[in-house]
């Protein structure tokens, strides 16, 4: 409760906590190692999936409650045709702009975020130090919020 | 009170070690978000992008034949690393001799996985434990003889992209599909995106975005059921989702993605549903039976799972 407050979930706090247990238990993940960590990472992610549905909507007011009500899973997923050729010129545009920062950043950051690996096993695999990973990460992230801020 | 940017530095570093699935530092990340508001809202914007170019990258990675013709470029450059990394990685290449084919085998060991791209917009993901036949000379073909590939392909009505699975053929049309080959000849077909032909000369089934086709080992009868886009190929993400699925499928999965030799305990009847996570198994093969409700217990080299 406190995390989503402090993460700026504001009165909706409670009703994302229900959401929280509601994804903690739709995903069965069965005895974790680091439950609290998890619980945290879970409702971190809540609030970014939330913060970016609204923004899509193009409601920049916190109407946390009713973003994304109920989509069955699978539905939501499918892009309309048009969607889809906005979004393949977003990606052309995010792959260019992330190649732009070097094969080397390009690379880590698809391996993280797209593949999910974890930072760690992404530095073994390249052979790099895991400091190396997270300041070409950092690298990635300012230029993808740079862009961000640029298109809205 | 620091400048606008320098909390946007602190947010980049929070966003890059709190998006790591190993950050454990929680509280002070909620006392650095609680100290000022402007805070939370830096985070809010550099994770929301990322979230975002990730979403678009990860979406229009498939299958997409209508990308403007300008966007090529960058599109390829992709393309041209993954090609590199997978000319790196392919190991044993085997070369048999086909009438007008000039056939090469992948394999992939079990909890190995493999993306390998055959021509700009076409790509197939390999899971463990997969042997999968491959033209030279027509990157329009594979043969799934035993295992699960996910196929990203690009449409192109004058040369359909055509899979053999064991005596059946599919071919696509324009789209993103998993096939699954088990060693028993059970096989089955979900499809993502766009739409899939099942034996065009013989049953002729058409499976849409969001069904799957199966067949049981043994038998021809086809069903075809419902199944979450999202889970289409999910094994490439380390998730296994299972609905009522037999003991044997289970262990013959949790193999071919892990690596860890798990076998279904013989005689033993039973119905598997839930969606796992497989990464916490490597640690401890023994935390799949609380995942899904089953008792697991070594024998030998090998795990065996049962009914409770």
């Amino acid at each position: 409760m406190r995390f989503l407050r402090a993460r700026g979930a504001g009165d909706a706090a409670e009703d994302l906590v229900q959401e929280v247990w509601l994804k903690i238990r739709a995903r069965a993940p069965g005895p974790i190692a680091a439950p609290l960590s998890y619980l945290f990472r879970t409702a971190d992610l809540l609030m970014i999936d939330r913060f970016r549905s609204v923004k899509q909507a193009g409601a920049r007011d916190r109407d946390w409650t009713h973003a994304n009500a109920g989509d069955p899973p699978g539905v939501s997923a499918e892009p309309s045709a048009e969607r889809r050729v906005g979004a393949a010129q977003e990606a052309a545009s995010v792959l260019a702009l992330l190649d732009g920062l070097g094969p080397r950043t390009a690379a880590i950051f698809r391996r993280h975020r797209i593949d999910g690996a974890p930072q760690k096993s992404v530095a073994a695999e390249l052979g790099l130090s895991l400091s190396t990973v997270e300041s070409e990460l950092r690298v990635a992230y300012r230029a993808l919020a740079d862009w961000k801020e640029r298109e809205t | 009170m620091a400048t606008d940017g320098a909390i946007r530095e602190q947010a980049l570093d929070w966003a890059v070690r709190a998006g790591d699935p190993a950050f454990a530092d929680w509280e002070a990340f909620m006392l650095w978000l609680e100290a000022d508001p402007a805070h939370a809202r830096a985070y809010e914007d550099v994770t929301a992008a990322v979230a975002q170019a990730a979403h678009v990258i990860a979406v229009a990675g498939p299958a997409n034949d209508d990308a403007a013709p300008e966007h090529r470029p960058a599109r390829r450059r992709w393309l041209g690393g993954a090609i590199a990394a997978s000319l790196a990685l392919v190991g044993a290449l085997s070369l048999f001799q086909g009438q007008s084919r000039a056939l090469y085998t992948v394999h992939t060991a079990p909890g190995e996985t493999r993306t390998i791209a055959l021509d700009p917009g076409t790509r197939v993901d390999i899971a463990g434990g997969t042997s999968l036949v491959l033209d030279h000379q027509d990157a329009r073909f594979a043969r799934l003889d035993e295992g699960q590939a996910l196929f990203t392909v690009r449409h192109d009505a004058s040369h359909p992209f055509e899979v053999a699975v064991g005596d059946q053929k599919l071919v696509d049309v324009g789209t993103v599909f998993d096939v699954r080959h088990d060693a028993g000849g059970a096989l089955s077909v979900a499809v993502a995106e766009g739409a899939v032909q099942f034996d065009p000369g013989g049953a002729d089934v058409r499976v849409s975005p969001g069904e799957v086709l199966r067949r049981a080992a043994g038998t021809s009868a086809l069903t075809v059921s419902k199944v979450a886009t999202a889970q289409v190929g999910e094994w490439r993400e380390g998730r296994l989702t299972f609905e009522t699925a037999s003991l044997a499928d289970v262990a013959a999965q949790l193999r071919r993605v892990t690596g860890i030799a798990y076998a279904a305990a013989p005689g033993s009847a039973g119905a598997v549903s839930g969606s796992i996570l497989v990464a916490p198994l490597r640690k401890d093969p023994t935390a799949i039976g609380p995942l899904l409700g089953l008792s697991v217990h070594a024998q030998g080299q090998r795990w065996v799972i049962g009914a409770p």
